[in-house]
């Protein structure tokens, strides 16, 4: 156990190391620079030359990269280049909202697609194949629903139709009420996919454990099915589950970029698209590198804890 | 001896269990369904310029936002031009995008998996490094950001989804690689001094090509669906060139009083997303008896 | 045998039990009508080959079958109560407590993720009525009669803990733990060594005798049955084929299958003159199942009758019962006698093919920390000699070395220290023909892959070479076309001596080669590679964990255990005589097919468990079991040493 943490710790840093280097540099390979890509074709001359002495683009690359992994290590994510805002004030706003929606869908994910997923898995497994059929069809079908699309028809039908819930308002933890009602809809949007993904990878897995030979043991010491559904089958299923989860946290990150846009809430996925779309290179790169670290440092907490749950992997 | 023999050359033949199972394939429900839904689907998008319709730039500002009806079977726009035959035009980019992603992804999946599976040693650190840095991002993260760099736009789409997408595939061709090299008919054919070229290139390629194509399925609707996601995002194809993505993106505005802009062609993406995943589950099951449950 | 069946009433009666499988090729009728009785305190076994429905007829008597398996007809009459007819809810009270179960690989019976306590106490709590701490206490008792050491702290293991054989134990604690009245074993000892095997099937006798349970014991080693069932019953293609007191059954069979599988097993002092009686063909297809006989195919006395009606199970003499419609089975026919086997020419004793000097292996842990760096020591300075024409037999059981000592000789795997030399080339035939095959590739091309490797011959000799390859190994130019997965398990298994036959080696080296294969087509493959040796006078070493098989086909023996070999010498010579414990451990833990032959045995069976190979003894790799141990074992390790004319054996009291 020691040895593994240690040894994916190590490609951790390795990993985080590299996704920094390929950002940076991939950012400098942009024909012309930064500056007069921001600048466009309203600014030239010393203007620009001036820019990129602020920027600090004059420098060598090799010194501007070290200043950068410099900065990172110190936690100083300067400003944004159009706005002249403080880069970690903003990320540290934008948190608490794209998380209280990661999470909150998370919740409702496990509560709804788990006890469906072992559902469909002993149909399945009793051969009631049709209605099994059709359940998994029909996850496969919301599964595929794009996120921004499924958005677009909550918002019409819940929101602009039956006006359950709002379609803007401001977006502050100071107002927990309304912030609620504000990230209610993105969370529902988000779950819909989580809960089909999660329950078709749950019947999968417990699936294959209603056939195992020790499932089979207990129904032969005299154990009802729905006991052994639950204590053997779904104890079994769980570690595969919860590393699942823990992984999915990738498409959820997609997920939230695309709800705070179309429901205009200030979380980090609104703040890269805006920063593309201002040509903010600053930030995008700070947010992208952050996502990342983000992403990597999920799966590899997953994966410890997969690693110290499960009682087969020795210390 | 003879006996034995004659026994079982009676018994029915069965199909190869890992070869390309091009009999079953066709027999299989599930891709029987998924090409229930393709084909008239590519019908429809290669005849399109044939079908009675506007042609998807053009613009007739005395019918805009028209419902759907039988001239505009998915309305109009606030432009007034047709729905449906920007959708149509919509499906070819995104069909060419899950093409080409998925074939892009697929060669370059097969050739570095083969390389770092087989190899192992230094070939094997350095790709799967790379690897491991560019899986470090969430997929459409990674899109939007290589496209925030190199431009919007169909090449530039197709270019950041395939980068995406490329590390999956030597992940999952190099652990089918190391499967492989540990099955005994591997040991088989060192017993008789096969080289390391030889066992490559008869016993480990032709044995992963089939799951392989069953992975560059999914990534085809996975792709299409990137691009709607980016395109809609205003990040992708660019207006007025149709697209799914921005088709849907134009509609948001009006969707109270047009709800059939961005509804109608969102059914077309899932249906076409859909048929690819149940595609490549029914060649799955075809492939691999035991995943038929 | 003190035991008296008219006494005893009837416990179970199995009227007309019907098995369906509905699977995409139709319906498969895996259990066809099968009836018997267990009285109680009765021992009885099922015997057959897979496919037979052995197994699928035990899972049916208590709904144990997973989907699409169901009872489609018949009655489970437990004291009278019809078990097929009950409801889940009234199954579950008497699964456990009534009929305890005991499953084939003990690997896979037991949740992985719950301790051994929690999967015992509860259901002794349930079906007891035992206050959780009285329940714990009999579950550790129960582990102590099973001969779990420690069982107080065992009992908090997780299965993953324990060995295949202890996890068997535990398995059998908890069948017995509820006291059941009959006690279902399917296959209980198939994935066990051979010594740890004898243990086992001693311990389910003893036990079941004294709680005064009956049980039925599933299994397809016909000589194991010998050793403790009072009555058989065997099933061929989901019938029970022949029925009857174990006695009866070893001495005057009556149906021609019983016949035939008896005489197909080799015994422990049998010439090696003739060849092994085998059965033609292969067991039939239960997706196709022929009409009438569905053993007519390889029957010797078949009549144009058995075409047409199957028969049902008829009285016969010695209380047997037999469904063949020919009376006395394969006695009606003249007996033929085998044929002897065919001779090399004399050995010739100054050339040799394989010589090993002391070779070792071992394989390195991996990680940072030192503790996980220990290294796995599979073969400890083995040094053997094969001649040329000779068959070289290695025995042992599984961890003792035998196939790392193959793998080194085929260069598979480099060794840590020691030298090999062969005089010509070593080819292999492995144990699992089916995954040694590439899948993609025809039959005709797996075996021309030697020749095209090495670029022998142009493409018409080598098409040539192929034919003359696959019709010496008995199959015909016809299945060269197909696919691995459209043969039976004997003919892979001929193609695979075809591919390793096909570049003229100086040595096949054989690794288990009939384990994977049904026991009425073993003797095919043996009397195959034994024609092969005399006509060919190549070398072979045969590796195999069937001593029986072994002792016929090879001229000499090595006996390994934990990566050393402990005895060597000519096959007859360490079967009579054998000198180190434990090849006599090993000879007495292999069943006689015979009841009056192993009653008379006493030997008892061999304790506990092989010690890990991570970390062997400094002494005598053997002393923690052997019986004969002593301080100088412990810590004096034991040289190979010739004893006799031609007999090595590594013990310090080896006479």
């Amino acid at each position: 156990m020691i040895d593994y943490a240690i040894k994916k710790s190590a490609q951790l840093f390795i990993t985080v190391f590299g996704v920094v280097t390929l950002v940076f540099f991939t950012l400098r390979l942009i024909p012309g620079d930064a500056a007069s890509a921001m600048a466009g074709d309203t600014i030239s001359g010393e203007a620009l030359d001036l820019m990129r002495e602020q920027m600090g683009l004059n420098e060598p690359l090799m010194s501007q990269y070290f200043g950068y992994l410099r900065d990172l290590v110190m936690l100083d994510l300067g400003q944004t280049i159009t706005t002249r805002l403080p880069i970690a004030e903003m990320i540290g706003n934008a948190i608490p909202v794209t998380l209280s929606i990661a999470l909150l869908t998370i919740l409702l994910t496990v509560v709804i697609s788990i006890p469906l997923g072992t559902v469909a898995a002993y149909m399945a497994h009793k051969g009631r194949t049709r209605l099994d059929n059709l359940l998994t069809g029909f996850a496969m079908l919301v599964d595929l629903m794009p996120s921004f699309w499924t958005a677009l028809v909550f918002l019409l039908l819940f929101s602009l139709t039956l006006g359950w819930f709002p379609a803007s308002g401001m977006v502050t933890l100071d107002d927990p009420a309304m912030f609620l009602s504000r990230i209610a809809l993105p969370v529902l949007v988000l779950s819909v996919t989580q809960i089909a993904t999660m329950a078709r990878i749950t019947r999968t897995s417990v699936l294959e454990i209603l056939s195992e030979d020790y499932v089979r043991t207990a129904r032969a010491m005299g154990w009802s099915e729905f006991r052994v559904l639950f204590r053997h089958a779904l104890k079994n299923a769980a570690l595969p589950i919860a590393t699942v989860i823990g992984l999915s946290f990738g498409n959820l990150l997609n997920g939230t970029v695309i709800v705070e846009f179309i429901f205009t809430i200030p979380g980090i996925g609104n703040l890269l698209i805006n920063g593309i779309n201002s040509r903010d290179y600053q930030l995008v790169q700070t947010l992208i590198v952050f996502y990342a670290l983000l992403f990597v440092s999920i799966n590899f907490i997953t994966d410890l804890v997969y690693r110290a749950l499960d009682p087969r992997v020795s210390f | 001896m003879a006996n034995e023999t004659v026994d079982t050359a009676a018994r029915r033949p069965r199909p190869p269990a890992l070869a390309l199972p091009t009999e079953g394939l066709w027999a299989n429900r599930k891709v029987q369904v998924a090409l229930m839904i393709l084909v008239p689907i590519l019908a429809l998008t290669a005849l399109a310029p044939l079908l009675p319709l506007q042609a998807p730039l053009e613009t007739n500002l005395r019918a805009i936002m028209q419902p759907p009806s039988i001239d505009h079977p998915f309305g109009t726009d606030r432009m007034g031009r047709d729905v449906l035959a920007r959708t149509l035009a919509g499906v070819k980019v995104s069909l060419l995008v899950g093409f080409s992603v998925a074939t892009i992804a697929l060669i370059a999946g097969m050739i570095l998996g083969t390389l770092a599976g087989f190899f192992g040693g230094l070939i094997d650190r350095v790709v799967m490094t790379v690897v491991d840095i560019f899986l470090a991002f969430p997929s459409l993260l990674l899109a939007i950001g290589l496209v925030a760099i190199v431009g919007t736009g169909l090449i530039p789409v197709i270019a950041a989804i395939a980068m995406a997408d490329v590390p999956r595939f030597i992940r999952l061709q190099r652990s089918q690689v190391l499967s492989l090299r540990s099955r005994p008919f591997i040991d088989a054919a060192r017993t008789v001094r096969a080289s390391k070229g030889w066992m490559m290139t008869r016993h480990i390629i032709p044995n992963t090509v089939a799951p392989m194509l069953v992975a560059g399925s999914i990534a085809s609707a996975n792709a299409i669906l990137v691009e709607a996601s980016l395109s809609f995002l205003g990040l992708g194809i660019m207006p007025p060139a149709p697209s799914l993505g921005n088709i849907i993106r134009d509609g948001q505005t009006y969707l109270q009083e047009a709800w059939w802009i961005s509804t109608l062609p969102g059914v077309v993406i899932l249906l076409i997303a859909f048929a690819l995943h149940f595609l490549s589950d029914g060649a799955r099951e075809e492939l691999d008896p035991r995943a038929r449950k | 045998m003190t035991y008296q069946s008219d006494l005893a009433p009837t416990l179970l009666e199995v009227r007309g039990l019907r098995t369906e499988f509905d699977t995409r090729a139709g319906t498969v009728t895996a259990v066809d009508g099968v009836s018997f009785t267990i009285e109680k305190g009765e021992r009885v076994a099922i015997v057959g080959e897979s496919g037979s429905g052995k197994s699928a007829m035990a899972m049916s008597l208590l709904r144990l079958l997973a989907h699409p398996g169901r009872v489609a007809g018949g009655q489970v009459l437990l004291d009278g109560r019809d078990l097929a007819s009950l409801s889940e809810r009234a199954l579950n009270a008497i699964r456990g407590r009534e009929v305890g179960t005991v499953f084939q690989d003990p690997m896979s019976s037991l949740d992985p993720v719950m301790k051994v306590s929690r999967q015992m106490v509860e259901p002794i709590m349930r079906n007891l009525g035992l206050s959780r701490e009285a329940a714990r206490a009999e579950a550790i008792r129960w582990l102590d009669k099973v001969g779990i050491p420690d069982p107080e702290g065992r009992i908090d293991a997780y299965p993953f803990e324990m060995s295949g054989g202890m996890r068997q134990r535990v398995m059998i604690a908890m069948a017995l733990s509820c006291r059941p009245r009959l006690v279902i074993a399917d296959e209980p000892t198939t994935a066990l060594d051979v010594t740890i095997q004898a243990q086992i099937v001693e311990m389910l006798k003893d036990l079941t005798a004294e709680a005064g349970a009956a049980m039925m014991f599933i299994t397809h080693d016909l000589g194991l049955v010998a050793r403790f069932a009072h009555k058989v019953a065997v099933m061929y293609a989901g019938r029970i084929v022949e029925f009857g007191p174990v006695d009866a059954i070893f001495a005057a069979p009556q149906h021609p299958y019983t016949q035939s599988l008896l005489r197909t097993i080799p015994s422990v002092d049998a010439t090696k003159d003739t060849r092994l009686p085998q059965i033609p063909g292969i067991p039939p297809d239960m997706r196709h199942k022929p009409e009438g006989c569905a053993f007519r195919a390889r029957c010797a006395v078949a009549t144009a009758r058995c075409a047409l009606e199957a028969p049902e199970l008829t009285a016969r003499a010695g209380d047997l019962a037999a469904a063949c419609w020919v009376e006395g089975g394969l006695r009606a026919a003249p007996q033929a006698l085998e044929p002897r086997r065919r001779v090399a020419a004399p050995l010739d004793d100054t050339r040799v093919t394989v010589e090993i000097n002391n070779l070792v292996k071992h394989f390195e842990g991996r990680g940072f920390l030192a503790r996980n760096r220990r290294a796995v020591r599979a073969v400890n300075g083995v040094s053997l000699r094969v001649r040329k024409g000779e068959t070289l037999g290695i025995v042992g059981e599984s961890g003792c070395g035998k196939s790392t000592v193959a793998r080194l000789l085929l260069g598979l795997d480099q060794p840590t220290s020691g030298e090999i030399f062969i005089d010509g080339l070593a080819q292999m035939v492995f144990q699992d023909p089916f995954s040694s095959f590439n899948p993609k590739m025809t039959i005709a091309r797996i075996i021309e892959e030697p020749l095209a490797v090495q670029n022998w011959g142009d493409r018409a000799s080598r098409a040539a070479r192929i034919e003359q390859l696959i019709t010496q190994v008995g199959l015909e130019p016809a299945h060269l076309v197909r696919y691995p997965s459209q043969l039976s398990g004997g003919q892979r298994q001929r193609v695979a001596i075809a591919r390793a036959l096909a570049l003229n080696p100086s040595v096949v080296v054989a690794d288990e080669p009939t384990s994977a294969l049904d026991v009425s087509v073993r003797a095919q493959i043996i009397n195959l590679l034994a024609d092969l040796k005399a006509d060919l006078g190549i070398s072979f070493v045969f590796i195999s964990h069937d001593l029986l098989t072994v002792r016929y086909i090879s001229d000499r023996i090595a006996v390994m255990y934990l990566g050393e070999v402990v005895e060597y010498g000519p096959a007859e010579d360490v079967f009579d005589r054998p000198m180190h414990p434990y090849t006599r451990a090993l000879i007495d833990a292999v069943p006689i097919p015979d009841p009056r032959l192993e009653a008379a045995r006493t030997n008892a069976p061999l304790r506990g468990d092989l010690p890990s190979p991570l970390d062997l003894p400094v002494g005598c790799a053997f002393a923690s079991r052997c019986p004969m141990a002593t301080a100088m074992c412990r810590t004096d390790k034991p040289r190979l040493k010739k004893y006799r004319q031609s007999q090595e054996a590594a013990c310090h009291y080896a006479k």
